[in-house]
């Protein structure tokens, strides 16, 4: 008799689960997919979390109700299951940083690898109150004080293969899941990436409707960015000695350029990284661009100019139609560019409309993207 | 082939690399275009004749002064320590540079320099090779024996290796890939400051260095010999080692340590000319580095290609089997 209350109280709080979840789908994503079960389990793939890799992860995430059950824990033997929703969470990227600030979970996050980059002026605070406690550097997490937190969740992410520290943390059974969004190549796939931080705190509707506000954004700047007719030359990139490094033609900065209604003149090179040009070329094909945008670290003409000589020679350093996201930082020593690009690329696609075809958006505020200091 | 012809022959070749290293590279520029700029009509397209004045021919002075200074430097540790494994770096000089550079851009973080311009590996490199000079030259006025001069400074090297190491060890990935950028060696992206005074140091020590030909000459009896001749050894070996410490280091600071080149083309040179006589393999030795530097540059532009090899790799890739087919042919090493 007892086994059968048991019984129906489970499947009571399967059902429940399996009515209030609503299902989230990926429209841009390519590097994870989710599936809901009716027991009220939903499980998560994550497929080649790095480059060249043909990896794929499972993770179950079982509802705290459940995560005891033998039953529900035998049909999913095979995953690596994760008590949801979760409660402290380890962060290894501040790309990640954004999606859990739109999703109200600033609290959740209880150690960080490299605090210091963190732009995130909510995150920041979090980090001085010491509610976040640094970790160190993503491949040599300090693994005493990760395992001493006691985290439900370590998000991590690795570009080459699996992380011995990551292992080591397994171990100790503190589940890991790879986090890819730096691999996405579309701007709303990275953007999409939210939607994987929401799994963890049910909170899919609040990702979904962050989301398609997001996704609004864009496609109406992209829209509006259409109604020009001349496109603008642009190139990016910069040179180290004699090479030039540029966004490949099919990167996720190069697709910006694009979106923008610009003509991106190192176009002939490089796939979805970032390729590698000889000084003849970038002067040949880049010399008479009308812009120029992310020209690396520099922050001045003054500093281009005394760095390499070639520079001067460009249209866009005479005109000084140059900008750069690297004088958009928070409190921390991390540009902002990195942390919250990835999550906004409304956003950075706004701060080049404006660049480039200024008349669309009057009286804008750039987020990153600024005029080089003289 | 009498040793005129042979000259004439070198100082062609010369001409027609540096022809070919002008008028080929990842863009194409029309060979009698170049020409025609060079005789002082402009290029129409403004980026090429751009590409030409103030990327090209920067680079193929800097392999002209390079590929001399190094060879001459090699020539001269080879006659000094009179060991065919010689070359210009025995004396820790690109170790001591390596050394400057790995503490410039692998410590850099740790002092506090948060931008590193491409200056800065310069002097840093300078810095480094000057102090292992400095060093083994108080070394050279003490130790009366060459011989033990040559492993001091081959433990200068150990020495400065291993700190090398030690740094490469404790640094970041980006700052490691830079640093190996540098020991790949490039003579694209040296300033018009860099190679004026890469120009004033090789001409002053080829110049400074004819008056060494005769005591060069003495030092291939043997040193006791030598010292029979007339030929004061302490003296010549301090002059030798001061002029080869300024143009390696020069040069290696400048475009990051060449290998290969300063060892290799002295044996060329002997091989070709049939002698080991100075008078003889002093030029040829000036004209046969430059016109290899220019060779492999011009092949590491890889022509009408967007890729770039290391200048590093391509001197010894072509030539290491020049020096192998040599020898089989010639049966026995020149020296």
């Amino acid at each position: 008799m007892r086994h059968l209350y048991l019984f129906i109280g489970l499947w009571a709080i399967q059902l429940s689960y399996s009515m209030a979840q609503e299902p989230i789908d990926i429209k841009y994503a390519s590097h994870f997919e989710v599936n809901y079960h009716s027991d009220g389990v939903k499980t998560l793939m994550i497929k080649n979390p790095w480059p060249n890799s043909d990896e794929v992860y499972n993770y179950a995430l079982i509802p705290k109700e459940l995560f005891e059950s033998k039953k529900i824990r035998s049909n999913y033997k095979d995953f690596e299951c994760i008590e949801v929703p979760v409660k402290r969470i380890v962060l290894s990227s501040t790309t990640h940083i954004p999606s859990l600030v739109d999703l109200d979970e600033v609290e959740s996050i209880v150690g960080f690898t490299g605090t210091q980059y963190i732009s995130s002026k909510e995150v920041r605070t979090a980090v001085n109150n010491g509610m976040i406690q640094e970790l160190g550097v993503n491949e040599k997490v300090n693994i005493e004080s990760t395992i001493a937190l006691q985290p439900d969740l370590f998000i991590g992410f690795s570009i080459n293969g699996p992380t011995r520290a990551y292992e080591e943390l397994k171990r100790f059974g503190i589940p890991i899941v790879y986090n890819a969004d730096w691999i996405e190549q579309s701007p709303l796939a990275k953007a999409e990436w939210l939607k994987f931080f929401s799994l963890f705190f049910n909170k899919e509707k609040e990702a979904k409707a962050l989301f398609e506000k997001i996704e609004e954004a864009y496609l109406a700047a992209k829209q509006l960015a259409k109604s020009v007719i001349k496109q603008p030359s642009v190139i990016s990139g910069s040179l180290y000695k004699d090479i030039w490094y540029a966004p490949g033609k099919d990167s996720w900065a190069a697709s910006f350029i694009k979106d923008a209604n610009a003509n991106y003149l190192f176009s002939d090179w490089g796939g979805i990284g970032s390729s590698s040009l000889s000084i003849e070329e970038a002067v040949l094909k880049g010399v008479d661009a009308q812009f120029w945008i992310a020209p690396s670290q520099y922050t001045s003409y003054q500093q281009m100019k005394e760095d390499n000589p070639h520079y001067k020679v460009f249209t866009a350093f005479k005109n000084q139609k140059i900008y750069t996201y690297a004088l958009s930082t928070g409190e921390g020593n991390g540009l902002l560019y990195y942390e919250l690009g990835p999550h906004r690329p409304d956003l950075i696609l706004k701060d080049l409309i404006a660049i480039f075809h200024p008349e669309l958006l009057k009286q804008y505020r750039p987020t990153f993207f600024k005029p080089l200091h003289p | 082939m009498s040793t005129y012809q042979k000259f004439t022959v070198l100082i062609v070749l010369c001409i027609i690399a540096l022809l070919l290293n002008l008028s080929l590279g990842s863009v194409s520029i029309p060979f009698l275009d170049s020409l025609k700029s060079l005789g002082g009509t402009p290029i129409k397209n403004s980026s090429l004749e751009y590409i030409l004045w103030s990327y090209r021919i920067p680079k193929a002075v800097t392999a002209l002064m390079v590929g001399s200074s190094l060879a001459l430097s090699g020539l001269f540790m080879q006659t000094l320590f009179r060991n065919p494994l010689a070359g210009p770096f025995v004396l820790g000089i690109s170790s001591g540079a390596s050394l400057g550079v790995a503490l410039l851009l692998m410590g850099a973080s740790f002092f506090g320099i948060t931008h590193l311009s491409y200056l800065t590996t310069t002097v840093g490199a300078s810095i480094g090779s000057l102090i292992v000079l400095s060093l083994v030259g108080t070394v050279a006025l003490r130790v009366k024996d060459s011989m033990s001069l040559l492993i001091i400074g081959i433990m200068f090297g150990s020495i400065t290796a291993a700190v090398v190491s030690l740094l490469s060890y404790l640094s970041s990935k980006e700052e490691l890939q830079q640093f190996i950028y540098w020991s790949l060696g490039n003579l694209g992206a040296v300033d018009s400051t860099s190679l004026s005074i890469l120009s004033v140091i090789t001409v002053a020590g080829m110049s400074c260095g004819i008056l060494l030909i005769k005591p060069l000459n003495a030092l291939l009896l043997g040193e006791s010999n030598a010292k029979n001749l007339g030929v004061s050894i302490r003296q010549t070996r301090i002059q030798l080692i001061v002029i080869t410490g300024l143009l390696a280091g020069s040069a290696t600071a400048i475009v990051g340590p060449i290998a290969f080149l300063g060892l290799a083309i002295p044996h060329l040179c002997r091989l070709w000319f049939n002698t080991i006589d100075h008078k003889i393999i002093y030029p040829a030795v000036i004209i046969a580095g430059a016109t290899f530097m220019l060779l492999c540059d011009t092949i590491s532009q890889l022509p009408f290609s967007s890729a770039v090899m290391p200048i590093n790799a391509v001197t010894s890739l072509i030539g290491a089997p020049i020096i192998i087919w040599l020898l089989i042919r010639k049966k026995q090493l020149q020296f």
